[in-house]
């Protein structure tokens, strides 16, 4: 799978703003397989992007293309199947649901699609240390152990792409590097691409593509 | 994991449980309506004068001081003109015998009268069984007989130390009909082999009044005093105008039966429409509380389209839940209704056999088609919802 980004602006964006970036305005190719960085500033548009590349929002000029297919035209219906089949993504405002347990959470999109059995939950969690909060409702957890959660969701279906949006924005070091060692391996047992935003280029984020937004 | 969970359905029982009484009320007025229209049916079939949804009525000259006496047959002129009406459908003569008949019981019953005979096109009669059919050379002749006349003389029966006669044993009755004519009497053996409710006459098939008139009468044309008219309503005022000028008699009492047959069956019409009134305010109530509780549950709804659960589905999902609720209140109308049935028919009509204890198919049918139309109903709905909250 391939995404294509032809000259997309946001509408509300003044076209002055954008004469630095290496995304806005531009023809950039995402092929499946090859990791991107882009390097966002605050308020340079980056869950914006993110959003527009996910569907979710309509208010860009230029089109976006999953293979040959303008987004733009897609129905409902077909853009739910991308998003259990080829597209995952990590949302900066997490969303999760609330007043549903760790794991309710994570059963509602593993069994949208199955791609891992039921006990690969527990070995994600242990291996991002809330195994013991499986059981808790995710309001109870802190921002950080809910980001640990939303990022174990994102990677229990198959996907061809995923779109990270500052996904370790409250994560310690270490927390910072195992969580992205189980995203990277998640993506090479699926030859999928990570399309990572964060506000500043990530030390151990090596040898990928870098974009500046 | 179910969806169930992420729905908030926690508040605003009394609409929910409002809609289906509503529900469950609408389809008992419209299952039982359903049922009592197919009742009516078949209870006031069998003694219902009217065939294939027409009026038959008999039609005769009005006998006056002035016309005593006179010929009061229908002449060609009346009939043609009566068949120019566009209210009459069709018209047919009865035909009477032009010679003396007597008839006598034999040894059993100790009765013997003057009779007379008349014959109609067999398309008038209500009830024709296939041996009523008679061919020259041939004894025996069926009759059909008036079920009225059969009711007059089981009254002086006893008075005159005759047997009385059900309507089977009537047809193990032996008549001779003797047949008076220029060269004697000739004996028939008589045979009645139906009765009639709609004509009130000793009907013979047409082949031997024709045979009969011209052998022992010497006719062979015989101008009708009385007609059958068979029209869509024997209550036309144009009809009844029409009539009146000509000076016709009619015998309206005939079709009373259907016309009651006509307004009961309104009256439960009336029920049936009533009670889908009933089931779309039910419905309507039930969709408000779906718009509610998916307004209610928006953002966790938002979030499962968000994370690739489909429109589709989410909305067959949502609409299912009601799916056991729904069941439970249709068929708790259909035992209803069937149980309803049970007892009309226990306490009103047990020693008739024509009526069903159970319900008739159609009617359980309309139930599971009223199910899956709420469903269905419920399904669209959703899923509009669901898109507008995308």
């Amino acid at each position: 799978m391939q995404i294509q980004l032809l000259e997309i602006i946001p509408t509300y964006f003044e076209k002055s703003v954008i004469t630095e970036s290496e995304i806005w305005g531009r023809k950039v190719v995402f092929n499946q397989g090859e990791h991107v960085h882009i390097i966002a500033p605050s308020g340079s548009g980056k869950t914006s992007l993110i959003h527009f590349i996910y569907g979710m929002r309509k208010d860009y000029e230029g089109r976006i293309l999953y293979d040959e297919t303008n987004i733009r035209d897609l129905t409902l219906e077909t853009f739910s199947t991308y998003r259990q089949k080829n597209i995952s993504i990590i949302f900066q405002d997490l969303r999760l649901f609330a007043d549903q347990t760790v794991r309710n959470n994570l059963e509602l999109k593993r069994q949208l699609n199955p791609y891992h059995p039921p006990q690969k939950i527990d070995e994600m969690a242990m291996a991002l240390g809330i195994q013991d909060k499986l059981g808790r409702t995710a309001r109870t957890c802190s921002y950080g152990e809910q980001q640990r959660i939303a990022i174990i969701r994102s990677l229990l279906q198959p996907f061809n792409f995923i779109l990270l949006d500052e996904p370790f924005s409250h994560l310690d070091d270490a927390n910072r590097l195992k969580a992205f060692e189980l995203i990277k391996s998640e993506c090479e047992l699926r030859n999928a691409s990570m399309l990572f935003a964060d506000l500043k280029e990530l030390e151990f984020f090596t040898n990928e593509k870098r974009l500046r937004l | 994991m179910q969806i169930r969970n992420l729905l908030n359905t926690s508040k605003n029982h009394l609409s929910q449980w409002l809609s289906y009484f509503g529900l469950g009320i609408g389809v008992l007025l419209l299952l039982s309506s359903m049922q009592m229209f197919i009742d009516i049916n078949k209870l006031l079939k069998d003694n219902n004068p009217r065939k294939n949804g027409y009026d038959f009525i008999s039609v005769s000259k009005i006998i006056t001081n002035d016309n005593m006496g006179k010929d009061n047959t229908f002449k060609s002129d009346e009939l043609n003109d009566l068949h120019r009406q566009p209210t009459i459908e069709a018209t047919a003569p009865l035909i009477s015998n032009q010679f003396r008949v007597k008839a006598t019981a034999g040894n059993v019953i100790p009765f013997s009268t003057d009779l007379f005979l008349e014959s109609i096109d067999d398309d008038f009669i209500d009830t024709v069984p296939p041996s009523f059919k008679w061919q020259p050379g041939q004894q025996e002749v069926p009759i059909i007989f008036s079920s009225d006349f059969l009711e007059i003389y089981n009254i002086f029966a006893p008075s005159q130390d005759l047997p009385q006669l059900s309507d089977k044993t009537v047809s193990s009755v032996n008549i001779i009909l003797e047949c008076y004519g220029p060269n004697g009497v000739q004996n028939f053996k008589g045979n009645i082999v139906a009765l009639s409710d709609r004509i009130n006459s000793v009907l013979v098939p047409k082949t031997f009044m024709d045979w009969s008139n011209q052998n022992f009468g010497g006719v062979s044309t015989v101008n009708p005093s009385r007609i059958y008219l068979k029209t869509k309503d024997a209550n036309n005022p144009q009809l009844l105008t029409y009539l009146d000028q000509k000076n016709y008699h009619l015998n309206k009492d005939k079709t009373k039966f259907g016309r009651i047959k006509k307004i009961l069956q309104n009256i439960v019409s009336a029920l049936g429409v009533f009670g889908i009134l009933v089931i779309i305010l039910a419905l309507m109530l039930f969709s408000f509380y779906l718009q509610l509780m998916i307004a209610r549950s928006k953002d966790n709804l938002q979030l499962l389209l968000t994370l690739g659960y489909s429109p589709d589905w989410l909305s067959k999902t949502v609409a299912k839940t009601w799916i056991p609720v729904y069941i439970g209140v249709i068929i708790a109308a259909i035992i209803l209704t069937a149980v309803m049935q049970y007892f009309f028919v226990q306490i009103s009509f047990a020693e008739r056999n024509d009526l069903s204890y159970f319900l008739h198919w159609s009617v359980v049918m309309v139930g599971i088609l009223l199910l899956a139309l709420s469903v269905f109903s419920n399904y669209r709905l959703v899923k509009k919802e669901l898109y507008k909250i995308v």
